[in-house]
């Protein structure tokens, strides 16, 4: 029992100190990204004998918007405290069925586009349904379900193909509009929006301890079903962002985004333990690695050794993340 | 120890013992008989699934899956999880591959090196876990994604002549070769499952193990090394995917890029169907073991019926989940 006072002694703090140590790894995380921009215009500057335009920006978007929406709808999983590993097998499915329908007449591709964004939420659906009722962990459900959509996704089309109209591309990620950040400001004030509804606190409240959430009224299971179909529909939605970038279709291109999403997520200060980080840090951190991308390409590194200096940078970013938090922690006590 | 040994000679500590492990086994014992019955059905569907030969078959494919479950089994027992397993095996297979050139008498100094890669790769992926407190999925994600990138480009994308040259004979026997009919492999499955078993049941380190899964902080107050431990358990992940790695390029007779991609789902897959707890602290690696063979005999079954890619992919989650559903519920709260 003496443990207990103490505890509570540490957690007393100015409002302010409050909110750094709070904000500190999403702070990092907008640091890494100053640092990541600033490096990239470096060497772009060197090499080719300006800055990068407007069309650099707008196309740094577009590269950036598949990984955005699927960081953000990871990152609402993680704030419940869970994870989400079929992410990859849901924008496997929708990146699908995106390059069968998404072409003809106007109608036809706004009516597929919403049919889209519903089979993400119905398969992040499925998941609450498991977690929630099957009383299974996150990680687990997401497991079994990441097989079964990458075989729906193999099954709606059996080898890359398929062709998404040009004017999809033109809309959500054209390299000579801002459409790109258009797209991305509509994702994010959707989360506001969710942030500071009732679901949201629920969200965070389950995050940081789901019996005290209990406790005080939350309806954990629905705000638990709520969660997954939300970002089910944010990663049903970056499956046709993928598409609409690549023109075409690949039931296996979504798989990567399992565990870059993570990362993104992560690396914006979203706390893996829930509770903790927010949509913008989701957005900084899927930048952070795109721009990570474009930084590796002028600087010559070889693309097949390209991995090892993202695993390099992910691990160091992590790491000054955890250290930083733990030494500001200790200040602010 | 002598404490311990105290305890045990006592009936009642034997008994508490063995209460605390029961739940453990009764779940390796449910997944034995989960695979059997595997076997049984797989024998109608397909004649000759359950025979001799069929069941070899997959048990020794069911071993390399085996092998990385077991070190996926050691670090989820602390609640961690290693997502560097496909390219430490893959890196293994590839380096194993260049430094023996496929000659035995360069493999006697090859294999240990290959088997030290792994180790190191481990114990630096425990490092980072326990000193730099870097999350384990973020830390084992970026050491798989250091150990591609020095895979591709150490292979300049696998166009070097060395790289493919063929499994020493040693490591083909190992795999291949047979002890009264009894693949070499399997024997060698069945001396890790041993020592993992005894380890995990019968030492102190098992026991903190189990002490620092259930709950880290009352185990560091109570002595525990807890840093040194997890250090330790993700150096074994790491030793054991190299072994997998170094198998398996006996099994398929060369290395190929990619060759350890299927091992990091499967692993996790095998341990938690095997009643593993995911947040640490509960399990058994006989558990682990069942689920490696379910998993195979599900996909050789399907593969034996033709069944397509997105029918095997579907069949294969939705038993995991089915499975996950019969046994590996939480419990209700209130």
């Amino acid at each position: 029992m003496t443990g207990i006072p103490a505890i509570q002694q540490r957690r007393r703090r100015s409002p302010a100190a409050h909110g750094l140590s709070q904000n500190a790894p999403l702070l990092l995380g907008v640091g890494l990204l100053v640092l990541m921009v600033a490096i990239y215009l470096g060497l772009y500057g060197n090499q080719i004998g300006r800055l990068p335009g407007n069309f650099e920006l707008t196309s740094t978007a577009d590269n950036a918007l598949p990984l955005v929406f699927a960081a953000l709808g990871q990152s609402l999983v993680i704030l419940t405290g869970g994870i989400d590993l079929s992410v990859g097998g849901v924008m496997d499915l929708t990146n699908s069925v995106s390059a069968l329908e998404m072409h003809g007449s106007t109608g036809h591709m706004l009516l597929w586009a919403v049919i889209i964004v519903l089979i993400g939420a119905g398969a992040g659906l499925f998941n609450g349904l498991l977690i929630a009722f099957g009383r299974l962990q996150p990680i687990l459900v997401t497991l079994g379900s990441l097989a079964i959509f990458q075989g729906l996704a193999l099954k709606v089309l059996p080898q890359p193909g398929g062709q998404v109209a040009s004017g999809v591309t033109s809309t959500l990620a054209n390299p000579r509009e801002p459409t790109a950040f258009v797209v991305i400001a509509v994702g994010l004030l959707l989360w506001w929006l969710l942030r500071r509804s009732s679901l949201g606190i629920g969200i965070y409240a389950i995050g940081n301890d789901r019996q005290a959430a209990r406790a005080n009224g939350v309806p954990v299971t629905r705000v638990v079903l709520a969660t997954y179909t939300i970002s089910g529909a944010f990663v049903g939605f970056a499956g046709l962002l993928l598409a609409a970038q690549t023109t075409g279709g690949d039931p296996t291109a979504g798989d990567v985004f399992t565990l870059i999403s993570i990362a993104a997520a992560v690396i914006g200060g979203v706390s893996l333990t829930g509770g903790r980080g927010s949509a913008a840090g989701a957005v900084v951190g899927a930048f952070v690695l795109t721009v990570l991308v474009n930084v590796l390409f002028f600087g010559h590194v070889d693309p097949l050794e390209e991995p090892l200096y993202e695993g390099l940078f992910l691990v160091v970013a992590a790491a000054l993340t955890a250290l930083a938090g733990l030494l500001l922690r200790r200040r602010l006590r | 120890m002598s404490a311990d040994v105290g305890k045990v000679a006592d009936g009642r500590g034997v008994a508490v013992l063995w209460d605390r492990f029961k739940p453990d086994r009764r779940k390796a014992l449910y997944g034995f008989i989960a695979a059997a019955l595997i076997f049984v059905i797989g024998d109608q569907v397909e004649p000759g699934f359950a025979s001799g030969s069929g069941v070899k078959t997959v048990l020794v494919v069911a071993s390399f899956v085996a092998l990385v479950a077991a070190g996926q089994t050691f670090v989820i027992l602390i609640g961690g999880i290693d997502l560097s397993v496909p390219w430490v095996l893959n890196g293994a297979a590839v380096l194993l591959a260049v430094t023996a050139a496929g000659s035995n008498s360069r493999a006697a100094w090859a294999i240990p090196l290959t088997l030290a890669m792994g180790l190191v790769i481990g114990l630096v992926n425990g490092l980072g876990v326990a000193f730099l407190a870097v999350p384990a999925v973020i830390m084992t994600l970026g050491m798989n994604g250091v150990m591609q990138g020095l895979t591709l480009g150490f292979t300049g994308g696998f166009t070097c002549g060395s790289c493919s040259s063929a499994a020493p004979g040693v490591v083909h026997t190992a795999v291949f070769g047979s002890v009264l009919g009894i693949p070499a492999v399997l024997i060698i499955l069945f001396g890790v499952a041993v020592v993992v078993t005894l380890v995990l049941s019968y030492t102190t380190f098992g026991r903190q193990v189990y002490g620092i899964g259930n709950n880290e902080r009352a185990s560091y107050l109570s002595g525990v090394n807890v840093k040194m431990v997890t250090v330790l358990l993700y150096g074994l992940s790491g030793l054991l995917a190299a072994t997998a790695g170094i198998l398996l390029m006996g099994y398929g007779g060369k290395a190929t890029l990619g060759m350890g991609d299927p091992y990091l789902f499967e692993s996790i897959a095998a341990a938690v169907i095997g009643g593993v707890y995911i947040l640490g602290g509960r399990g058994h690696y006989l558990g682990s073991l069942a689920g490696a063979i379910i998993l195979t005999a599900i996909i050789s079954l399907a593969l034996a019926k033709n069944m397509p890619d997105y029918g095997r992919s579907i069949v294969y989650g939705a038993v995991i989940l089915v499975i996950l559903l019969i046994y590996g519920r939480a419990e209700r709260e209130t």
